[in-house]
């Protein structure tokens, strides 16, 4: 069977069991009920005793669900959750999303009933996604079984991020950066303990998907290393992979095992790997969304030259230093430029500010002299991008800065990005931003890092494309 | 390349235990060079007329790993020397064979080349600076085998030490034929189809105008 005709019933289900499922708040069947309910899935609430919830009929054994159902979401607990998800497989649900833990990683009896839950893709055809997962969640459908707090509303809007996590807190912490400061999220997948579905399933999934921009991946094992790899290789010639693999050093391997009971593999093998097979490796969760979130909203620049504009002089410089530092990944340029462009900063800015490269416009400059800067500087074919401070403390610093920067960068196919730190307001802004379409930081840091990430996909593309 | 493996495997003196000298066969055959050498076996009289001093005497044996620190090398053997150091490693490695080489002149830095089977990912090959500090340094990367020779110079140029095969101060050392090396040693453990465990080239040194193994252990997958 395809991968896309064995996952559709996954993210586009039509019928939907809920086992576990109650009319108790703050229970986990409750939040997924309620999340469900906003859907347009035809819903079977599974409740030993409950009738009725929210004028739909409660199920009272799974054995009464009907056959062929798309999906069932799986609550209760570890042993209950395997005698059900048995029964559904051989009712023929398609797929199977087993939330609760207390397999592999507790013991030996979690893992007897791990071992059993793993046999039932051989044996039904159902496939299961768990145990041990916060499961799916697709803004597009509103399909939604994440039980944690995740600002949901705010992610509604979608966007070209496919975000496959190994670990639910990770998870749901990238979903909360995502709400805050923006990245659009195409879908969420929690792993967990992958006894069936894995990252390499949903790779080759989100891998052919169109809507997806960039597949950013947490895990802390992969069992197909190499396909895997191949797999990676292939999509990255059309879109990025960002892989964070967890388990780095001696201390960190042994946390995984007892995380999740999986062994690590070599770290500095992984680092060649992943480089040879065009994946963007990085190394702590705030990297892999500030890079998903890059890598689905910027075009790709041209080289690796880079102007500043600031009204903020102190910035400037450090961005400066941040840019020429040499790290182990892409080298980034300060942009030298021409006398033509010298001069037209000349004529918009006022005598004391720099029109050399970080151009430093000073605070007596306003918003459309900032647009005009930026302009002139995506226009020197000796810039292959702009990294914008946007202060908004400046008096002559409108409001409306946001719009005159989107309006001007969208005009050309160079990347654009934004630093912007405003006190308590530093994430509304960004997030204003990202309603424009720039991706927006808010540190100097992790703004050159973006940049970086750009010119290190670029780097990919081009070496995967010289292969011999 | 694997009939040449194949073929390799029944020559071993001691079945999956091969010693310096046929390591240093295998990588010969596959165009990689190692100082001109023969293996004497224990008890065996040498032909003074067949050797060119001066030279070096190690003792060639599978069981030991740490030759140096056991007093297993001896360099800049002469003619004059010769039997007594002969002698001397007899008395101590009594079983074992004698690989007697020729003194190589080394230019520049000595690198290190490897090959490890990763439990996940399968053969893969390394390169870094070598020597005896090689696990001091820690400067060494990584690739999947096989490993083209594109990927072979990237991944030379991720080394710290990537500058002296690119003419730093001078160095005549040769990026491309090193990447070269990279990758037949790839393709070599890859065609091993998982029966190698590691590979340790060290060091591999630039000798004459192209690299030469000075040093060379094979270790088979048990």
């Amino acid at each position: 069977m395809s991968i896309e005709s064995s996952l559709n019933p996954l993210f586009y289900p039509k019928t939907v069991a809920l086992i576990g499922a109650t009319s108790k708040s703050g229970k986990v069947g409750n939040i997924i009920f309620k999340r469900l309910l906003t859907t347009r899935v035809k819903l079977y609430p599974v409740h030993p005793k409950e009738t009725e919830m929210e004028g739909i009929p409660v199920i009272n054994d799974v054995k009464d669900l009907p056959d062929d159902l798309d999906l069932a979401v799986i609550t209760i607990g570890a042993l209950g959750a395997v005698e059900s998800a048995e029964i559904c497989a051989a009712k023929g649900t398609k797929v199977i999303i087993v939330v609760a833990s207390g397999f592999g990683e507790a013991g030996e009896e979690g893992h007897a009933l791990e071992k059993r839950l793993g046999e039932i893709p051989a044996k039904y055809g159902a496939r299961v996604l768990g145990p041990n997962t916060l499961g799916v969640f697709m803004p597009e459908t509103g399909l939604n079984t994440i039980f944690v707090e995740h600002g949901d509303r705010s992610l509604a809007g979608g966007g070209g991020v496919a975000f496959l996590t190994q670990s639910g807190s990770v998870g749901s912490e990238a979903l909360g950066y995502a709400s805050n400061i923006g990245f659009g999220m195409r879908v969420f997948v929690g792993l967990g303990n992958k006894i069936d579905l894995d990252e390499l399933d949903f790779l080759k999934y989100f891998g052919k998907d169109r809507k997806t921009k960039s597949i950013a991946v947490y895990v802390e094992s992969i069992e197909k290393g190499k396909e895997f790899l191949e797999e990676a290789a292939n999509i990255s010639l059309e879109k990025p992979v960002i892989v964070l693999k967890a388990g780095r050093t001696a201390a960190g391997q042994s946390a995984v095992s007892s995380h999740t009971g999986k062994l690590a593999g070599s770290d500095r093998v992984i680092d060649g790997a992943f480089k040879q097979h065009g994946i963007l490796r990085v190394l702590d969760d705030e990297q892999l969304c500030d890079a998903a979130k890059v890598l689905s909203m910027s075009s790709l620049p041209k080289g690796n030259r880079i102007a500043i504009v600031t009204a903020a002089g102190g910035y400037g410089v450090m961005c400066a230093d941040y840019i020429e530092e040499k790290t182990s990944s892409a080298d980034l340029a300060m942009a030298e430029l021409s006398e033509a462009t010298s001069k037209r900063l000349k004529e918009v800015n006022i005598g004391f500010a720099s029109s050399k490269n970080p151009v430093d416009i000073t605070a007596a400059a306003d918003s459309t002299c900032y647009a005009e800067n930026l302009k002139i500087l995506l226009e020197d074919d000796g810039v292959d991008m702009v990294i914008c401070v946007a202060f908004f403390s400046p008096a002559g610093m409108s409001e409306g800065l946001v719009e005159s920067i989107a309006e001007v960068s969208e005009k050309y196919d160079k990347p654009v990005l934004i630093f912007s730190e405003f006190g308590p307001f530093t994430d509304s802004y960004l997030k204003r931003f990202y309603n424009e379409g720039i991706p927006g930081y808010p540190s100097i840091s992790r703004v050159v890092r973006a940049a970086r990430f750009l010119v290190e996909r670029k780097q990919i593309l081009e070496n995967l494309g010289g292969e011999v | 390349m694997k009939e040449v493996i194949d073929l390799w495997l029944k020559s071993l003196r001691i079945e999956g235990k091969p010693d310096e000298w046929e390591s240093k066969e295998l990588l010969s055959q596959i165009g990689i060079n190692v100082p001109e050498g023969r293996r004497i076996m224990p008890g065996e009289n040498v032909d003074f007329e067949e050797l060119e001093f001066p030279l070096v005497l190690k003792v060639c044996d599978p069981d030991i790993l740490h030759k140096t620190e056991q007093g297993g090398v001896k360099l800049n053997v002469t003619q004059d020397n010769f039997l007594e150091v002969k002698k001397e490693l007899e008395i101590k490695f009594p079983s074992s064979p004698i690989l007697s080489e020729a003194m190589c002149r080394i230019t520049g830095t000595e690198f290190i080349l490897g090959g490890l089977l990763d439990p996940v990912f399968g053969p893969a090959v390394m390169a870094g600076a070598g020597g005896v500090l090689t696990e001091l340094y820690k400067d060494a990367v990584f690739r999947l085998c096989p490993c083209t020779k594109a990927e072979a110079v990237r991944m030379l140029k991720e080394l710290k030490i990537s500058p002296v095969l690119e003419g730093y101060r001078g160095s005549p050392l040769d990026l491309d034929s090193l990447a070269e090396i990279v990758s037949k040693v790839s393709r070599l453990f890859d065609s091993f189809e998982g029966e190698l465990s590691q590979i340790d080239i060290n060091p591999l040194v630039y000798s004459g105008g192209s690299w030469t193994a000075l040093d060379c252990v094979f270790i088979m997958k048990k």
